[in-house]
């Protein structure tokens, strides 16, 4: 492809990547066997295949990515102009208002109508990070009290811009990573993997959410990626660490704590038992912790002793605690711990919201869907949540159950996906936005070993997409249609997939009765979802039923998910060897003829 | 051998998702131009168009333009009428601003056809480096900047001139080549800067024999002139019958403008004024008069109107004839050798010489400039060499037309993605040229192109910081005098490479 060149002073690295790369027969079938890219975002790197240096891919894709990224948050966010309350936009600038002006013993306590802080201390001081530089700009943009509901467009910047620049410094470095490190564990070439990352990078609903609809959930994202990452790098207290840092930005990264547990757990006990990498693991989880509420004690003790009190607007000197009111019969609330003790309750409660239903919105789990046609709210809250936990518990105890037992790194992606699909449909308090967590893996995939084949791809795009589409309402109230519409059909189309192509599904002969079926089940999935935006679009639901066509959207998404989820654990089963020979044997039959 | 990936409609399509997603960023008062415009040609009798001057924006492009407009503005009426009211002014519903931003990407479908044109005129191994300078037109910087955020309907009247340079490859299409780029001319005349190549190219190629230069074929002499005499006919026919053509003309050529535009286009003025203002440093030291009137105004360089402190004044007829000297002398060239290669050369020098000598040149007419080069810079290792550090200037001057804060990531990042895709790219492609390279050249514009970062940190983030507010055309300054140099060393490197090969 490289013409000889004239000058003399080219450099020629050029000649040393294309032997490295041209011989590489672990490529994926994409490139080894086929003369044509299978889906557009593969015709982009078309020319990339062999001599381009992985530096110059990467940064073009970071480039590509950022900018999609920017030209989204061009849009508007949650909560524009929606006064009373705003959105998801107001309580992150509230909380940076409140980490930046505020002592911070009174950081969980302070006006929790509005927007109270009640997320883990991770956000907290990110939002007291970005609110120092924010104030270097405009202090104005974060004045206590005076500056609610602000929507200056300089501030909308400077807010969009802290997103991106969080992003760029701990999602994406961790997927990079990550992908790099899978791919090569499964034998993939690196031109695949760069084609993976793209795909990674582009995926809509963390787009749509982040940076169109407003939040930081990159950040948590990135932890648990770094996480993952260090696990394939065999580096178990790093991963460790960065766990816990994702558990202190946002509590939503329990779903993945299980299969964290069942992963570590099982890597200190097969191939063979290792006592030390256990207590090494337990150890450096429990510092972790503590160093992360350590400016919380810190700062209370400091606090106290200069008469600041957590509630400065009450006069009452003794306060009952939120939750665990037994406690008290057992601590001295005179002592000079008690302020910690009641800081950190407070915390969890913040962070716990155990008195709210089991579900808040329309999401399209299993309880809401279930919903529709029982109404399961009349029944007692304690019976719903036992009930909840039941379900969670048996949906996701037989993934974990497999990585404990056969801690395999290739089987990372799977089991987090799963368990976190498990966690969505059938756990309590779940939001729409939390999605993005079974989504993350399950993208992951991608770069795995026949990732950018068809059956994944077909898979990680169909729950890409569902997830997008059940997301619509959300965004909708906020006037995004049109990013909305825009990311997720450039995605579709960058993967080849419906409603742009079908080429996921039938392509090049070899259409096995697998393939047909789930072509047959997504095919009536995007054509549901294609009617549905149809009606939404073009007839008003029946007055006596004005929720009709979220309700719909929860059904259909929740059916969805539930097939993600299944596909996922029979993927687990499947690699991991954990059935009999002769049983898999059968099944890979069915599965490739 | 078959299809080349990515193809222009995959690009094309990606391209397009992005802009879509820059509905709501900046617009200039371009926007508002236009909707005045559609309002007017929808509203007004014909007569009426190039009178009309309730806006301040009036009509100032030829009729085919005009027509354009009003084409468009059938469909504006029903996505929202009130934009269709000529006194309704600065109106931007977000009905108005979906349709007439949907309407630049649409209209900019007729580049992508144009581009695939070019492409499969080429032939063998040359076409997948067309259809690499092809990709790198679609996906220019400088159409995203002016056209998608800016606003303006560049995309589609390139399309028509690399439609007509395409058809320029082929003697049988000659002909509509040359009505192509008549019919051009009357939509947007900025494009008379590159018609004396059209001429000499037309005159030697179609209108003479190619045996000998005194045979005149004159069945294609009628057939060209017939053709030209009509389109022009169709586009200032109705308004000549009224008597109308010295109002139109007087709007579309406005000489009552300044030498420089309010930025300062990267040309030969701009290193003049630049100049001047050094001077005016050093005049009492060397002996110099300076001219006190022309220190009053701070904001010198930044209105239109400028005055030399120190250097004489420029008249328009002093940019007429320099303009016009230095695009004969490389028609001389392509009279005695008609070649597709040499009149893109042309094209491209007469482009250079109007850009840099030209009178209130707009920095966005550096695309007449960038855009002819790609199609043959890719040609051999020294045709890139010029090219290189024009794509460099030529980009970030267009810079200062965007200074919102919120478009400045869209400019800069999406500029240096397609800089480093394009640079590398061209580099691999461009095979090695039979000529010896000239002395040092590479280097300068190796050191031009370092020199930019420093400079666009500098302009974009470190003047603020330094001086807030005050010294505003500093940064302007430095800007246009940066690439006013890119733009002439690859000039003066273009020159060398046309008149060797």
């Amino acid at each position: 492809m490289a013409g000889p060149s004239s000058s003399s002073h080219k450099p020629r690295r050029k000649l040393k990547q294309a032997s490295n790369e041209s011989y590489d027969n672990t490529s994926s079938p994409i490139d080894r066997f086929t003369r044509v890219p299978s889906f557009p975002l593969a015709a982009f790197f078309w020319p990339a295949r062999g001599s381009v240096s992985q530096w110059e891919l990467l940064s073009l894709i970071l480039m590509a990515a950022g900018l999609f990224r920017w030209a989204a948050g061009l849009w508007g966010y949650s909560g524009f102009e929606k006064p009373p309350m705003f959105g998801d936009y107001e309580a992150q600038r509230h909380w940076i208002e409140i980490t930046t002006r505020l002592p911070i013993s009174q950081w969980y306590f302070h006006d929790l109508q509005w927007w109270g802080l009640d997320y883990p201390p991770l956000t907290a001081y990110h939002s007291w990070l970005c609110g120092k530089i924010g104030s270097l700009i405009d202090p104005s943009w974060f004045a206590l009290y005076k500056s609610r509901g602000l929507h200056d467009p300089t501030l909308k910047i400077f807010m969009r811009a802290t997103v991106v620049v969080s992003e760029y410094l701990i999602y994406i470095p961790a997927v990079v990573v990550f992908v790099r490190r899978f791919s090569r564990l499964n034998g993939v070439s690196s031109w695949s993997a760069s084609v993976a990352l793209a795909a990674i990078l582009m995926q809509p609903a963390t787009i749509l959410i982040d940076h169109v609809h407003f939040q930081y959930n990159t950040v948590m994202l990135g932890f648990a990626v770094a996480s993952m990452s260090s696990m394939l790098a065999e580096r178990y207290l790093w991963s460790a660490v960065f766990f816990v840092a994702a558990l202190g930005f946002k509590q939503m990264a329990l779903y993945y704590a299980f299969p964290v547990f069942a992963y570590l757990l099982g890597s200190c006990v097969s191939p063979r038992i290792n006592v030390a990498r256990f207590i090494g693991i337990a150890t450096i989880t429990v510092i972790s912790f503590a160093v992360l509420v350590l400016p919380f004690i810190i700062g209370t003790l400091q606090n106290v002793k200069n008469g600041i009190s957590p509630r400065p607007d009450s006069q009452e000197s003794h306060h009952p605690l939120p939750i665990f009111e037994g406690l008290t019969q057992y601590l001295d609330t005179k002592a000079s711990y008690y302020p910690i003790v009641e800081q950190l309750v407070q915390m969890v409660h913040r962070i716990f919201p155990f008195a709210r239903g089991l579900f808040e919105d329309k999401v399209a789990n299993f309880w809401c869907a279930l919903n529709v046609i029982i109404k399961i709210q009349k029944y007692p809250a304690d019976l719903l949540q036992r009930g909840a936990l039941l379900a969670t518990l048996a949906s996701t105890i037989p993934p974990n159950l497999i990585l404990l037992i056969r801690p395999r790194k290739p089987l990372l992606p799977l089991a987090f996906a799963a368990t976190s699909w498990g966690f969505f449909l059938f756990s309590y308090q779940v939001h729409e936005k939390s999605v993005l967590l079974p989504l993350m893996p399950m993208t992951l995939l991608l770069a795995g070993s026949q990732g950018l084949g068809k059956e994944t791809r077909a898979w990680v795009g169909f729950a890409n997409i569902l997830g997008c589409w059940t997301m619509f309402p959300l965004l909708q109230r906020v006037d995004l249609r049109v990013p909305y519409t825009v990311l997720t059909l450039l995605w579709a189309y960058f993967l080849g997939l419906p409603p742009t192509s079908l080429s996921a599904y039938f392509q090049e002969g070899s259409s096995s009765f697998s393939q047909w079926t789930t072509a047959f089940i997504h095919g009536s999935f995007y054509l549901a979802m294609g009617l549905w935006h149809v009606l939404e679009l073009f007839l008003r639901p029946p007055p006596d039923k004005p929720d009709l066509w979220v309700v719909a959207n929860v059904g259909v998404g929740a059916a969805g998910f539930s097939l993600c989820y299944l596909w996922c654990l029979g993927r687990l089963v499947l690699q991991s060897d954990i059935l009999p020979r002769s049983w898999v044997g059968k099944k890979a039959k069915a599965k490739t003829h | 051998m078959g299809e080349i990936y990515p193809s222009l409609t995959q690009c094309a399509l990606v391209a397009g998702a992005l802009k879509i997603l820059l509905f709501p960023a900046y617009k200039s008062t371009d926007f508002e131009v236009h909707r005045n415009w559609l309002a007017i040609t929808n509203s007004l009798p014909l007569w009426e168009w190039y009178y009309e001057k309730t806006s301040e924006w009036t009509l100032d492009y030829p009729p085919f333009f005009a027509y354009f407009e009003w084409i468009m503005s059938q469909v504006a009426k029903l996505v929202d009428p009130a934009m269709l009211r000529v006194y309704n002014l600065e109106y931007d519903s977000w009905q108005t601003v979906y349709f007439q931003r949907f309407t630049v990407i649409i209209t900019e479908l007729l580049l992508v056809y144009a581009l695939q044109m070019f492409v499969d005129s080429s032939h063998g191994a040359s076409k997948r480096v067309a259809q690499v300078a092809a990709i790198s037109i679609l996906l220019s910087p400088g159409l995203l900047i002016i056209d998608h955020i800016h606003f303006q309907y560049n995309g589609c009247m390139y399309g028509i001139l690399i439609a007509s340079l395409a058809l320029a490859r082929k003697r049988s299409t000659l002909l509509w080549s040359g009505l192509l780029f008549a019919a051009l001319l009357c939509m947007k005349h900025i494009y008379l800067y590159l018609a004396p190549a059209y001429f000499v190219f037309l005159l030697r190629a179609y209108c003479l024999s190619p045996k000998s230069t005194f045979q005149i074929q004159f069945l294609n002499c009628l057939k060209l002139g017939g053709g030209i005499a009509a389109i022009f006919g169709t586009a200032f026919g109705p308004f000549a019958l009224k008597g109308q053509i010295p109002q139109i003309m007087s709007r579309l050529f406005p000489f009552s403008r300044g030498l420089c535009h309010a930025y300062w286009a990267p040309n030969i003025w701009a290193i003049y004024s630049f100049l001047d203002r050094v001077l005016i440093v050093l005049a009492p030291r060397i002996g110099l008069s300076v001219n006190s009137g022309a220190l009053q105004s701070v904001t010198r360089g930044l209105v239109g109107d400028t005055a030399f402190a120190v250097l004489p004044d420029i008249t328009p007829r002093t940019c007429f004839a320099l303009t016009l000297i230095f695009q004969i002398i490389p028609l001389v060239k392509l009279f005695v050798q008609p070649t597709w290669d040499t009149f893109i050369g042309a094209v491209t020098l007469c482009g250079y010489a109007s850009f840099l000598f030209g009178w209130h040149v707009h920095e966005k007419a550096i695309l007449l400039v960038i855009i002819p080069f790609s199609l043959i810079a890719l040609k051999d290792r020294r045709y890139l060499g010029a090219f290189r550090p024009l794509a460099v200037a030529g980009h970030v001057s267009l810079f200062p037309l965007l200074f919102t804060p919120a478009e400045f990531p869209i400019k800069t990042i999406y500029t240096i993605f397609w800089l480093v895709l394009f640079l590398i790219t061209f580099d691999r492609l461009a095979p090695a040229s039979n000529h010896p390279r000239f002395f040092l050249f590479d280097r300068f514009s190796t050191l031009y192109i370092a020199v930019s970062i420093p400079l666009i940190l500098y302009c974009s983030l470190l003047h603020g910081i330094v001086f807030g507010k005050n010294y505003e055309f500093l940064p302007l300054m430095f800007t246009s005098s940066y690439s006013a140099i890119g733009v002439v060393g690859s000039w003066v490197g273009f020159l060398v490479v046309y008149f060797t090969s």
